[in-house]
């Protein structure tokens, strides 16, 4: 199943988030994919926004994880794999208490750990291009 | 009259850090971060971020606190401990062992709020130093790898943040500037050796401007990444050619939004007692920034010593301190908790 967005703006981001997560509702893991400055922590933000998370969702690059709390009461976690250095690190974490929770997980760089996430989830690409994205989503 | 000495432990495991010590009545005695000294006598190579890493580090690190405080266990008062905001499963560490610590001593604990610890670093002396503190009420500048915030300080106790991010952290904003420059990570020092030598006026990147005093340097770093994308297409070399410079006037942009709303919070709040904390604290633009504005604008500007600005646990054993003698304690019941606001 694949969906694409094309020519994207800031504006529309709450609507593509909700009709995403509408698309892929079996969904709970997504991995999104995209350059540094792509706009990845912009568009978790509207998709957690479209869960019902209150809280200011911040860029986890420093944290790793950061975890808000959506309508439902739920957890929800977002990840940025970017400084991890080997797969060790994630193991270390306790990255599969987390992604093996089934509550929402929001994956930023899941490149760094491709080999751990061998398991069925979402995958959203985000390519930018003078202030509008194009973004698709995959999932089997 | 003779008064006995009060001993806290405090222990820090919030993120990549692994560290312990000793304050006596408020005077930081040893402050041990776990390091390539630990590793060397445990042998084996420890990954850098890891609650593993924290199980593995915790016991020998307040072993030499302990040791270097010439402390021994029996004499501790209370233990205080990093409650969050962190990694859960770091936390989870350091929380366990203060708790099952503080159980076999039958003594209290007290769980601390890192984020206010950071604050508290501002108070931090050695024992027989003068403590240098900023006068109350004062604005911390709280500013590293994940948290930009201004804090509003009434008190040791009394904290109200009144400004932080809404996307990324000021150190990230560095850090992945170094990124698109090639440096090596983390890049907040390399940037900051660079901009040394480059003109900060050279190339012109966006000020954010939040609402209320609330930071983001989302922007900030798209538009450099923009910029740096069009300029190395007409010229591949760009970004080497004119590092100084890029890194000079990225810095400047950075620091030009951190004072920014520094400045509003002085209006609105009429404190002019400043201080900063966190790893961007190194950082010798905003140093001079600072100290400008000291000269400039009245301002009076605390500079905590850097050892008490990166994430460490003599900040945690001063608050220990403070909160114990307010009687602030805590049972064997507290869990710690990823997020945890003021």
């Amino acid at each position: 199943m694949t969906r694409t967005w094309t020519t994207v703006t800031l504006e529309q981001l709450p609507e593509v988030a909700a009709e995403l997560l509408q698309f892929a509702s079996s969904q709970k893991i997504f991995c999104l994919h995209g350059e540094m400055g792509a706009g990845k922590t912009t568009f978790v933000k509207e998709l957690s926004k479209t869960l019902g998370v209150s809280d200011e969702v911040q860029s986890p690059t420093f944290s790793i994880v950061n975890e808000y709390t959506a309508a439902s009461g739920d957890p929800v976690f977002h990840f940025d794999f970017y400084r991890l250095k080997s797969l060790e690190e994630a193991y270390d974490i306790g990255y599969e208490d987390y992604v093996f929770s089934g509550h929402y997980c929001f994956i930023e760089w899941p490149e760094k750990v491709e080999s751990l996430l061998n398991f069925a989830k979402a995958d959203i690409f985000i390519t930018s291009d003078n202030n509008t994205r194009t973004i698709t989503c995959r999932y089997e | 009259m003779n008064k006995k000495p009060v001993y806290i432990l405090g222990i820090e495991s919030s993120c990549d850090e692994t560290s312990a010590s000793i304050s006596c009545d408020g005077r930081i005695l040893s402050n041990i971060i776990a390091g390539q000294e630990v590793h060397e006598r445990f042998g084996g190579v420890v990954p850098e971020l890891a609650s593993r890493a924290h199980q593995q580090q915790i016991i020998p690190v307040v072993d030499a606190a302990l040791s270097e405080a010439k402390v021994a266990k029996e004499d501790l008062a209370a233990i205080a401990f990093t409650r969050g905001p962190g990694l859960i499963g770091s936390l989870l560490v350091g929380t366990s062992f203060a708790k099952a610590f503080a159980m076999s001593l039958n003594i209290p604990l007290i769980e601390v709020n890192h984020m206010q610890a950071h604050v508290i670093g501002n108070f931090a002396a050695r024992e027989g130093q003068e403590i240098k503190a900023p006068e109350f009420p004062f604005l911390c500048l709280t500013v590293s790898g994940g948290h930009t915030q201004i804090v509003k300080v009434e008190s040791y106790l009394k904290m109200e943040i009144i400004g932080q991010t809404i996307d990324d952290a000021a150190g990230e904003a560095f850090d992945k500037v170094a990124k698109m420059l090639n440096l090596p990570y983390p890049g907040g020092p390399e940037v900051d050796k660079m901009a040394a030598m480059g003109n900060p006026k050279a190339f012109k990147f966006p000020v954010s401007d939040m609402p209320g005093l609330n930071y983001s340097f989302s922007g900030f770093k798209t538009s450099v990444l923009y910029f740096l994308q069009k300029q190395r297409q007409q010229q591949a070399d760009f970004a080497e050619a004119n590092m100084a410079d890029i890194c000079a006037s990225a810095q400047y942009t950075i620091i030009t939004i951190l004072l920014k709303k520094l400045t509003q919070a002085v209006q609105e709040t009429g404190i002019k007692n400043i201080a900063i904390a966190g790893g961007v604290s190194a950082n010798k633009g905003l140093r001079n920034a600072l100290m400008e504005k000291q000269e400039t604008a009245g301002w009076k500007v605390h500079i905590p010593a850097f050892e008490y600005c990166t994430d460490n646990a003599g900040m945690i054993a001063l608050y220990g301190y403070y909160k114990w003698q307010a009687g602030e304690f805590v049972g064997l019941e507290v869990a710690p908790m990823a997020r945890y606001g003021f």
